[in-house]
Parts: structure tokens; sequence; C-alpha cells
């Protein structure tokens, strides 16, 4: 058996004497999951951060109240009553971590990868951001500053980032599809628009 | 007190992040049994809202090779350990039910009514989009932790303040790495339930919880990158006046 097969089997336990004694439903555990595998992730957010781009005055918004901002597109629930947006800007680079747990927006990217959670990306995205972001495949230049939110109390960040050059005439559904998930957390940055 | 969940530049944990830009939310099926069961059963136990801050202290407290076995099985453990606490599960009751033995008996078990309120309330909320108001003004209010307090704020943007010398036995939400340092406050969030005494059952009047601006240099020393900083909220109870 496997150390997975074991975890399995204990699950299995822990759920059915969970429904005997009415602390669950198993019925809308189903609706749970799949709630949160199919109609949240980062297409929530690529919306949100597409609109930014190309509505001046949304931006205004979300960048003064995230939770309200986001809440105009229909998102919103657990995890996200404080959603905060932070923008990276030609002089700054926003990224996210919890160094404590695994907090993270979840109306607006969904459940956070397994990386996220990891030992390594918490203990080290605060002490070497450069290194680290490098690593992950995005090099800041020495010109920007990094600023690394650690998400410890309500705020749950989302970060905006910068709208590539050559998306002038793109749609937002164009533009939603160059915002990645690891662009919001702040690891990457948005795509290149494929000429 | 040092907790291995307080991971923030503690290099015992440095290693390569496996990274993968497409991950899914979930890689085994007892996964998604964990998610849901444990967001079902915080929403029995906790009709007024979800009690994060004792359910991380539960995950904070379990065995250091459960917290770092693959995700979600940090909840399964956290989840049986608050369900024991609060005497839902009789110690070796999972284990009897693994082995086919016949159930323990007695034991605490929820009205039907309540079971059918959790399933209602969560009927709510799992739907592609929600109502504007709901997800702006309803669901903050009853599931968030921010309160409103009579006080007056302690600190203001742009005062010196430095991390209390001391990290609290027990849960806390100040990291390690930030204990006895000096930063700036940079944001007022508002006032918001006090984590570390809901985690422990105490009350608490609400408190202020500020965004604070680290230099890296303050943080790391020589070891700091250049032109890095931290920004983190804290409570007001942690920040002295510098």
């Amino acid at each position: 058996m496997t150390a997975d097969d074991v975890r399995a089997i204990r699950v299995e336990a822990v759920e059915s004497l969970l429904v005997e004694k009415g602390l669950v439903d198993s019925a809308v555990v189903d609706r749970i999951v799949e709630h949160y595998e199919n109609n949240v992730g980062p297409l929530n957010g690529a919306k949100v951060v597409a609109r930014a781009w190309t509505d001046p005055a949304f931006r205004e918004r979300l960048l003064a109240n995230g939770t309200k901002a986001v809440a105009e597109l229909g998102f919103g629930g657990p995890e996200g009553s404080m959603i905060v947006a932070i923008e990276n800007t030609p002089e700054v680079h926003n990224v996210v971590v919890c160094t404590l747990c695994s907090c993270y927006p979840w109306p607006v990217l969904g459940l956070p990868p397994t990386w996220y959670k990891s030992a390594e990306y918490r203990s080290r995205m605060v002490a070497e951001p450069r290194k680290l972001l490098g690593e992950m495949g995005l090099d800041v230049p020495a010109t920007k500053k990094v600023r690394v939110w650690d998400s410890s109390a309500e705020a749950r960040y989302l970060v905006v980032p910068e709208r590539p050059a050559g998306t002038e005439a793109l749609g937002a559904e164009e533009l939603a599809s160059l915002v990645s998930r690891d662009s919001m957390i702040g690891v990457a940055v948005a795509k290149e628009p494929t000429p | 007190m040092t907790t291995w969940a307080d991971m923030g530049g503690r290099a015992e944990f440095y290693g390569r992040v496996l990274h993968d830009p497409d991950e899914p939310a979930f890689h085994a099926d007892w996964e998604r049994r964990v998610f849901g069961c444990t967001v079902f059963a915080a929403g029995v136990l906790n009709p007024t809202g979800p009690d994060l801050d004792s359910a991380r202290w539960a995950m904070e407290q379990i065995p250091r090779e459960d917290y770092l076995a693959p995700y979600y099985w940090r909840w399964l453990r956290g989840l049986e350990l608050q369900l024991e606490e609060k005497h839902w599960l009789q110690p070796g009751e999972v284990e009897a039910r693994i082995d086919g033995k016949p159930g323990l008996p007695g034991g605490r078990r929820v009205r039907k009514i309540q079971t059918a309120m959790a399933s209602a309330a969560m009927g709510l909320i799992l739907r592609p989009t929600i109502p504007r108001f709901m997800a702006a003004h309803l669901m903050p209010r009853l599931i968030g932790g921010r309160r409103t307090t009579m006080r007056r704020p302690r600190f203001k943007v742009g005062d010196a303040v430095r991390v209390r010398p001391e990290r609290a036995a027990g849960h806390t939400r100040q990291p390690g790495y930030t204990t006895g340092k000096p930063g700036t406050v940079v944001g007022n969030s508002g006032a918001a339930r006090f984590s570390d005494a809901r985690a422990a059952g105490r009350r608490s009047r609400p408190q202020y919880v500020y965004t604070v601006a680290f230099d890296g240099r303050d943080l790391w020393g020589e070891a700091a990158e250049p032109d890095t900083e931290v920004r983190i909220e804290l409570f007001e109870s942690y920040l002295e006046a510098r």
C-alpha cells in the first residue's frame, strides 16, 4: 500500500464518521469540490486585471477597495473578505507569500497551487525574493524595488501585473488570456501577445 | 516560541521550489474530500463564520511529519484534532472505523436542522458568480474577521514602530522574522477580531491591524538583497512605538 492509499483510507473513515454525526453532507461536499475545481480559478482574476487595464475608473475602484470592485464582476465569498489589489509599476514589482500558513485570494485565483504552500516558497520569498524569482524564471531588474507582501491577517493580495506593450488593440478576452495565475501572485509578468 | 509553521526566513526549510505554472487544485481524490469536508464542517460548527484561527492553531499542533506531508493531510489532521477537542470525535474512533470495528457508543451528533442549514448556506455561494451586494457587503460581514471598535488607533501612517521582542506562545500572527524588527506603518486596515485570543478560545476586544513596511536590511542585515521590502499586516498589540 502506498502512502497515498493509507491517506485515502483514513480520509474515507473520517468522512463516514462525520456524515453519521451530521457534521458533513457528502452530496454538498461533492458540490463544494466541484465549485472550487470548475467555477473558481485564475480566470476570474484575469478578467479583473483585463478590466483594470482597459477601464481607468474600474482600476481606481479596484485599487481603492478590491473586495467591492471584484464584486462588480460577481466574485466574492470565502477568503475574499478583504481583497487588496496591488499594482506593479516600472518602479516596483510586487509578489505575494504567506509565511505562516497559506492565505490566498480564493475568489479571484481559486485554490492555491502546492508550490505556493511549500516550505521552500514560504521560507525563502521574504528573505531572498530576487534569487527565488530568478529561479522561477523572473529576473527583476536591479532598477526595480521588490516588494513582498506576507499575508498574515485579513488582506488577501491580488497583484495587477503591468500591461504588456503592443496590446492596445486587444479586447478584454484576449487581454485576460495574457494574465496567468503566476502573474497575479507576482512570480511572473503578463505574457506578451503572440503577433 | 517558534513553531515550524512560522517559516519565513528559516534556512532549514530552504530548497528548490517545485514550481508548475499549470498545477491543478487537487492531486488525488482524498484531497478533494478533505477540502470539502473541512469547509462543510466549519460551516456546521461555526454558523456565525468559520473559525480559521482555531483551525490554523490546530494545524500548528499536529506532528511535524503530518504538517510537512502533502498539503491537505495537514487539514485532515487539524480537523481531527479540533473535533476531538470539542468531543465530536472520540480518541481512537477513526482507527476503529479503519479496522472495521463497530462504532463507539455515545458521542455528540449535530441536529438535522443544523446540517440542513449549513447545506442551504453553502448553496448560496456555490455559484459561478454571486450577487454584487452579497459579495461586497454581506459575505465580508458574515465570514470576515473585521469588527468595529470605538477606540482610537494607537498608530498612524508614517509612524516608526518596532515589533515587540517576544512572540506569543500559542497561536499568533506575528511571524518570527519580524519579531523585534523596526518598520514603518504604511496603512491602517481597520479593526479585526484578534486571532491570538480567538484561537485560544479567549474573548478579546477587536484590535486595529496595520500594514507595516520593513526594509530588507532591517530584517536580514548584510544578507539582505538590494532594494527589497516586506509588507505585512500586524495587530496593534504586536507593535511598539520607536
